[in-house]
């Protein structure tokens, strides 16, 4: 297990290595930092030395080169923006963007699995007919205009929650939280809503079309006629086995949930890593971006591990095999 | 709890409201599209910079609510005598937020940290060759030659106590790392920092022993940058906010059809213009006119002026904000010359006739260039143009790009025509002249943003003159002289000055200033 996991992490280099490279092949297209970063007035010569100084015009392979060694020894640099180095600027947005992404996980799996249980085992019901109609509605709809909508529903005509931003957060040593305050929950809802929606969506469909296909099994048959609970039969015995294509989606999802709570930040104002990336890209922040990016790709294959560290916790089998 | 601890605490709960409701009468709570990037004045030179430190800090003068000059920590200037330059009789009994007294020796080392080569605002004092203390609260700025307009180009200038950050490791500006004045202040402005949080929020309070009493009544201010309109403006609605600024033009009416809610429209100093390769021998976007630029004739840059039609700009694509220009800075500005104020009317068969005459009956294609995220409604303006520009045969390939990588074509000569937006930063005409007008001389620092390297003795030989020149009526002689060699020759096309909008609740009374800074201490919270 431990190999396992050391393997997967010792993997996770390369694949950030990859990203940066792909990454900064890309920025010099972005725009030109140097422009964003001297006012009007400054003159075409002081211009040019800042280039120079920030190694602007030096080749792309020895910038790459400079940019990955340094983030290996843990220097991220400093934001040209700014001026902050880009590890703090990164690890203040973290927070937010996490509890984003888990509040709106939790939401789409509390909803989502009971619904999606619920419309398999009534599939010509009329409340399931509803249930997947407007999840479809909800999934084709792009992620800002939901967010807006909510926005004005729920903000501006019905004036419940704030429009805007965290609301009260609570600083535990480095790391800032809604969860302790009620206006930090209040500020939640509707980004976590609007994040989630696709997920939960997703969640349903999954969970029902999983449902169906082990309600038809043998083993589901012969449990009922034993005469099992149905509440047991459905939850325990049909249920856990619809779980190891769920986990395998969910978590993949996960990963993207957190990379791509851009738009959703965007509209709130959510200040997460997703804004900033926003603000770096309009300000050709090249710092930022780079490690950024290659936070996001990090996350990516943690999430893929964890998810594999659940399948064995899940499936008795696949701890058997490893074990052997 | 026992009751009598509960009566206690719910005492001591409502008395504590109490003091806090009388505490925090007036916060205000504004909102902005971008937030100042960094607390250091000289570090970097924007708009969002200025203006917000503007609160903080303080010049040795600053301008008033009609942009005018004002005394601030100087009382009064003079002209040397016997040497060319400025001596500034400082204020007396200034102190600075943290109670350090303000002094000569904070104005010499403000201006050694914000001419040094770390600073972002050097250019301001390119013609001052020597600051001298003369004693606690005399300076002098000697300059290489006679500079009337110096004491105006200093007024976002702002001055630094020397021990506080010398004592903080901020002797200069930060910029590659962040240092101490990039994210704390300690000017002598009516506003202190409270706290901040870099692009979230950002807070200030009242400084009671500001020297001054031009002073609304906010408490506390709230700064949170939204970058998206739609949000702003929900923030606003909601009530969430108190003011946003700027609002997009086709969101006027969701504001001011409220009950509640108000819109200030004002004119910026900024003017709309179009510009042209005057130094390019071919077009670059030309389906078939390869081999010559046709907008090195003067004829056919008039052909454009007169093709566009800004009356029909200003209903459609601006919802009748705007103001028309005739040249590159608005009325009011010092320098404008009112014997120049007609700018060529609306007139297709004019341009049709001046495109034959010049030896394009037919008409040519070329390439448009202009951005989609600067101006105001840029995109749209520039559709409309390149409509009317093909309506007399101008055939406009029309690119719009963001511009972050905008200035970076614009100086690799990557154009046939393009769109350019322009506020002169010292209110005066010589401003435009000197970056947009002079030829292209990266030694001399002129002509920086001469993209098409537009070039004529005459108006190169009259900036230093207009730049010396002591009377003001021979100077303003000079200027008429310049703009109506550069409306002859059509050195650009001027549309139009670009409007300002802020919302908020109508119980606010705000001071719209033309360079669209915002001033708290003019905010009044009824």
């Amino acid at each position: 297990m431990v190999y396992f996991i050391l393997k997967r992490l010792i993997q996770s280099v390369f694949v950030m290595l990859a990203v940066a490279l792909i990454a900064f092949s890309l920025f010099r297209f972005v725009g030109d930092p140097v422009s964003q970063m001297t006012g009007v007035e400054t003159s075409v010569e002081d211009r040019e030395r800042l280039r120079e100084d920030l190694g602007l015009n030096d080749p792309f392979a020895l910038q790459f080169y400079r940019f990955s060694s340094d983030m290996l020894r843990g220097d991220f640099g400093f934001s040209y923006r700014t001026r902050q180095p880009v590890s703090e600027m990164i690890a203040t947005r973290l927070p937010a963007t996490l509890e984003l992404g888990i509040v709106s996980l939790i939401i789409s799996l509390l909803v989502g699995i009971p619904a999606g249980v619920f419309t398999a085992l009534r599939p010509r019901g009329f409340a399931t007919q509803a249930i997947l109609l407007t999840t479809l509605v909800g999934v084709s709809i792009p992620t800002f205009v939901i967010g807006i909508v909510l926005i004005f529903l729920f903000g501006v005509q019905l004036g419940w929650l704030p429009t805007f931003g965290r609301g009260g957060t609570t600083d535990l040593g480095g790391w800032t939280t809604s969860f302790l305050t009620v206006d930090g929950w209040r500020s939640l809802i509707l980004p976590a809503l609007t994040l989630g929606v696709y997920q939960l969506t997703l969640t349903m469909r999954l969970v029902r079309a999983e449902m169906l296909e082990v309600m038809r099994s043998d083993y589901i048959r012969f449990a009922t006629a034993r005469g099992i609970p149905y509440r047991k039969l459905h939850f325990k015995h049909a249920l856990s086995n619809t779980m190891i294509p769920v986990i395998t989606i969910i978590g993949l999802q996960f990963g993207g949930v957190i990379a791509f709570s851009i738009v959703t930040e965007s509209v709130f104002q959510w200040p997460g890593m997703g804004l900033l990336f926003l603000e770096s890209i309009r300000f050709v922040d090249i710092p930022v971006m780079g490690v950024y990016l290659v936070v996001i790709a990090f996350f990516f294959v943690l999430v893929n591990l964890l998810v594999d560290m659940l399948y064995i916790l899940i499936d008795p089998r696949l701890r058997v095999k490893e074990a052997s | 709890m026992t009751r009598a601890t509960r009566l206690r605490s719910t005492t001591l709960a409502a008395l504590m409201s109490l003091t806090a409701t009388a505490g925090m009468a007036e916060t205000f709570r504004y909102a902005t599209t971008t937030d100042p990037q960094s607390m250091d004045p000289h570090a970097v030179s924007s708009a969002p910079v200025l203006s917000f430190l503007n609160n903080i800090y303080e010049g040795l003068v600053r301008r008033g609510r009609d942009m005018s000059i004002e005394p601030s920590l100087a009382t009064s200037w003079e002209p040397l005598k016997g040497e060319n330059g400025w001596r500034f009789n400082l204020r007396e009994g200034v102190t600075y937020h943290d109670g350090a007294e303000f002094t000569a020796q904070d104005v010499l080392f403000s201006y050694e940290r914000a001419s040094s080569e770390e600073s972002d605002v050097r250019s301001w004092f390119a013609p001052v060759s020597e600051v001298r203390v003369v004693d606690d609260y005399t300076v002098d700025f000697v300059t290489t030659s006679p500079n009337p307009l110096f004491p105006d180009s200093i007024a976002n200038f702002m001055i630094l106590d020397s021990g506080w950050a010398e004592g903080n490791d901020a002797a200069r500006p930060a910029r590659d790392a962040e240092n101490f004045a990039s994210r704390n202040t300690n000017g002598t402005g009516p506003f202190t920092l409270a706290s901040r949080d870099p692009g979230v929020e950002t807070r200030l309070t009242p400084f009671d022993e500001w020297w001054d009493d031009d002073m609304g009544n906010v408490t506390e201010a709230i700064l949170t940058p939204i970058g998206n309109a739609a949000t702003g403006l929900a923030a606003l609605i909601s009530g969430d906010i108190d003011f946003i600024e700027p609002v997009p033009v086709q969101d006027i009416a969701q504001v001011s059809g409220r009950d509640g809610l108000t819109v200030v429209q004002g004119e910026e100093t900024r003017i709309i213009m179009f510009g042209f390769g005057h130094e390019h021998d071919a077009l670059l976007y030309s389906d078939e006119t390869t081999d010559v630029n046709p907008f090195q004739d003067a004829r056919v840059r008039l052909a454009v002026a007169h093709a566009i039609d800004v009356a029909t700009i200003d209903r459609v694509v601006m919802r009748g904000l705007i103001e028309p220009a005739s040249q590159l800075v608005p009325a009011g500005i010092s320098g404008y010359s009112e014997a120049n104020a007609d700018r060529p009317a609306y007139d297709p068969d004019r341009a049709r006739a001046l495109l034959a005459e010049a030896g394009y009956p037919d008409g040519f294609s070329f390439g448009l260039k202009c951005t989609n995220d600067r101006y105001i409604n840029d995109e749209a303006l520039c559709r409309a143009a390149a409509s009317m520009l093909a309506a007399v045969g101008m055939d406009a390939q029309l690119t719009t790009i963001p511009v972050r990588n905008y200035w970076e074509q614009l100086r690799a000569d990557d154009y046939d025509m393009y769109l350019l937006g322009w506020s002169p930063g010292t209110f005066d005409m010589e401003h435009p002249v000197r970056f947009l007008l002079h030829t292209q001389d990266d030694e001399a620092k002129l002509g920086s943003w001469n993209f098409g390297n537009y070039s004529n003795a005459r108006v190169d030989e009259l900036l230093p003159q207009i730049q010396q020149e002591l009377d003001p009526a021979t100077r303003q002689g000079m200027m008429d002289e310049v703009v109506e060699i550069t409306q002859d020759e059509v050195a650009y096309v001027p549309l139009y000055t670009q409007p300002l909008i802020w919302a908020m609740k109508d119980t606010i009374d705000v001071t719209q200033r033309a360079d669209n800074f915002f001033m708290l201490r003019w905010v009044t919270v009824n």
